[in-house]
């Protein structure tokens, strides 16, 4: 063994005894039931980051908002394990249907977490791959970091990701994939879902054009399309972040091309028809 | 008189024999560009697809300069990516009495690492690997010939390649083993399990995994799946109830094209040549692990009735197409639609692609509504009635062949409406901006 090793485990070694003596010399852990409120007035004084990351996140803007007990529950034992689990989101976030979740669920991370997840540790910290596959709170709370919209993005026909966003991708990412993927794979993603915006729009001029010809009853088919069109880019969205092909193509991007088509359709129809009754 | 005729026979010969060597290499210049598979000179790869389809596409980082022994990638890549050394430990490969270790499959020099393909699989794993080729003899479709299919279709080679990306993602089953046997642990038992499959087979045009766990075997699945071995083969006796790799990869056979009879329901086919009368033997054999030879045998027949009766709703939407398109009257026409760089039969011969032997595969963009109507009719509700059918799930038989019957009408409907206009002479300007021109419309005629 070499001399560098010995020193990493002597030194985590050490780290461990102090981080016991904290751990004893605090207050102990409550037990029993517990309130929100006295959730938020304890771990403000031991990790305020931990609060402060909540606060900005859209967790704390919910109606009802989705506090502390939502994810941990109301007893302080096993509160971690608790709330690492895929089920505790997937109430929420619409059910196993919901694209949301059936595009991560589909994927093979998805996979191999609903195979494995008996077998996983889930007193393992969400960081360093202590997951064989990550589920929704390995990536959008890695380390605990309870901001858990700081990797997506506002509104999905903004034009790109920001650097911030990136950078906190590929913090994740690269617990288990090499570095040049992730940067193959995330423009990838970026020109994937920009085609898929492209389709949008070229959607929207038509209709846009179309309106100052047509009555807005004429046109009421076309923008029911044009709110399809959206769900569909939506879908391209979480097919690429949740990699589930077929949610990149199946639900996205063929659909859009139907969705299309159909606005081109039935815009041309109104036009021959028009065209038949002035002639 | 005799003697000439002799002579000019010799015309069409030389020409022939000249011709033959020239199509051969004709075909293998256009497999020459920078893409890969037919049509490889008209198109450039996404940097992604590397990973997709290594054989093609993939080169090694230059960024580390090093030949390494197995224990030493470890040590470094216990630090740069955990995950996937902590899943080779979990392998069977780290248990060996002789260790598969990293530079087994990937080699040992750094600057041209390789991603194993399964060619790199065969060296040990050589059984399984030649029963893969082997499904290459039954033709599409097949997880051997999966990446050829992607390749070489239209749609594929027309779109730009970011949008794509999906396509080779599914079809990489063809070029690497991680698709059902997941990296870097590599499990047998992970890829007997029904979910191992499912990533690529849901989705409208093959909802295996709706039809697969709505039937009476999925159903047995998803309450006791859990508890039973997975480590046994997928063998008589071993499972109480059929998963998708039990019945396609009886004992264990890397091979789910051999008993194929009705070709993933794409094209009608003769359930009673002889070819799938072997194949219908082999399937009543392996249902008769657990249920009566005559009960499985009536199965299969009840399977070629839904066929019959589906291809019956098909053809007639099918000739409906078929009349408007010889009236003239599918709006926009062919002649009407975004002409692609690559396609060259399309730009020569202008015609709109109805039924599967036309190439309708890629007709579901740049086409007029009723003819996406019918792709639709084709590739969602024809397919998911049959994999209803295949499955045991008869509430999807019913769900799609109503749904069907729905399309049909409103086919012959718009039908209607279609040839009422067809006459309607058209403000030409207007109609070419709306068909021909766009933001996507014309990235795509960019880029490809």
């Amino acid at each position: 063994m070499n001399t560098r090793l010995l020193k990493k485990y002597f030194l985590t070694f050490i780290l461990g005894i102090i981080c016991i003596q904290i751990q004893a010399a605090s207050k102990s852990v409550p037990t029993g039931i517990i309130e929100n409120k006295s959730c938020i007035e304890c771990h403000e004084k031991n990790n305020p980051q931990l609060i402060k990351d909540w606060e900005t996140s859209i967790h704390a803007s919910t109606q009802p908002v989705t506090n502390c007990i939502a994810c941990h529950g109301k007893r302080h034992q096993e509160a971690a394990s608790h709330a690492r689990r895929d089920s505790i989101c997937i109430d929420c976030h619409g059910g196993k249907k919901a694209p949301v979740v059936h595009s991560y669920t589909s994927s093979k991370h998805g996979i191999i977490m609903q195979l494995e997840k008996n077998s996983y540790d889930w007193q393992q910290p969400l960081s360093m791959a202590n997951y064989r596959s990550p589920g929704c709170n390995y990536c959008h709370l890695h380390g605990a970091d309870h901001n858990v919209n700081s990797m997506t993005r506002k509104s999905l026909m903004d034009e790109n990701t920001t650097d911030e966003i990136e950078i906190k991708i590929r913090s994740v990412c690269q617990d288990c994939h090499a570095p040049r993927y992730i940067t193959r794979l995330l423009a990838n993603n970026e020109n994937m879902l920009e085609i898929a915006r492209k389709k949008v729009r070229e959607g929207a001029k038509l209709v846009d054009q179309a309106a100052s010809k047509f009555d807005e009853a004429e046109l009421k088919s076309a923008r029911e399309i044009l709110k399809s069109m959206q769900h569909h880019l939506r879908n391209v969205y979480l097919g690429a972040g949740h990699q589930s092909p077929d949610y990149q193509w199946w639900h996205g991007q063929p659909a859009l091309d139907g969705d299309l088509l159909r606005i081109k359709g039935l815009i041309s129809e109104l036009h021959r028809k028009k065209n038949r009754l002035t002639h | 008189m005799k003697s000439k005729q002799v002579k000019y026979i010799w015309i069409p010969i030389i020409i022939s024999m000249l011709l033959i060597p020239v199509g051969f290499y004709y075909v293998d210049w256009n497999k020459s560009g920078d893409g890969a598979g037919l049509y490889s000179r008209d198109w450039l790869p996404d940097a992604i697809f590397a990973y997709w389809n290594p054989d093609d596409f993939y080169q090694s980082v230059k960024s580390v300069v090093g030949v390494f022994d197995g224990q030493a990638c470890i040590d470094c890549h216990q630090g740069v990516t955990p995950g996937i050394v902590k899943d080779w430990q979990a392998s069977r490969h780290s248990k060996a009495d002789e260790k598969v270790y990293c530079n087994a499959c990937h080699g040992s020099n750094h600057e041209v690492l390789h991603l194993p393909t399964p060619e790199v699989c065969a060296e040990c794993h050589s059984v399984q690997h030649a029963q893969f080729e082997d499904e290459k003899r039954y033709g599409f479709p097949s997880h051997a010939l999966a990446m050829e299919r992607a390749l070489d279709a239209k749609h594929f080679v027309d779109k730009p390649k970011a949008e794509v990306t999906a396509c080779l993602q599914c079809h990489s089953v063809a070029t690497k083993c991680d698709s059902c046997h997941t990296r870097h642990k590599f499990s047998a038992a992970e890829a007997r399990r029904p979910e191992a499959c499912i990533t690529c087979h849901s989705g409208p045009p093959h909802p295996d995994d709706e039809t697969y766990f709505n039937s009476a075997h999925g159903q047995l699945y998803l309450k006791e799946g859990e508890n039973w071995d997975w480590t046994k083969p997928l063998k008589k006796g071993n499972y109480p109830a059929p998963t998708c790799a039990y019945c396609h990869m009886d004992e264990g056979k890397h091979q789910v094209a051999d008993k194929s009879i009705w070709k993933f329901g794409l094209k009608q086919i003769n359930p009673l040549s002889s070819g799938n009368e072997i194949k219908r033997t082999k399937w009543i054999k392996l249902c008769s692990d657990c249920h009566d030879a005559d009960w499985s045998a009536q199965q299969l027949r009840t399977m070629d009735m839904e066929r019959k009766k589906t291809w019956n709703k098909l053809y007639q939407a099918e000739s409906i197409l078929k009349d408007l398109r010889a009236s003239d009257s599918l709006y926009p026409s062919a002649d009407q639609r975004p002409a692609y760089p690559g396609d060259t039969e399309n730009s020569l011969f202008k015609r709109e692609r109805i039924s599967f032997f036309e190439g309708q595969a890629s007709a579901f963009y740049n086409v007029s509504p009723i003819e996406r109507d019918y792709f639709e009719m084709w590739y969602f509700e024809n397919l998911g009635a049959y994999k209803g059918a295949a499955h045991g799930d008869i509430s999807f038989v019913n769900k799609w062949h109503k749904a069907m019957d729905i399309s049909l009408e409103k086919i012959k409907h718009n039908a209607e409406t279609l040839r009422t206009l067809g006459k309607v002479e058209t403000d030409k300007t207007t109609t070419k901006n709306i068909w021909l021109k766009g933001e996507y419309t014309d990235f795509n005629r960019e880029q490809n």
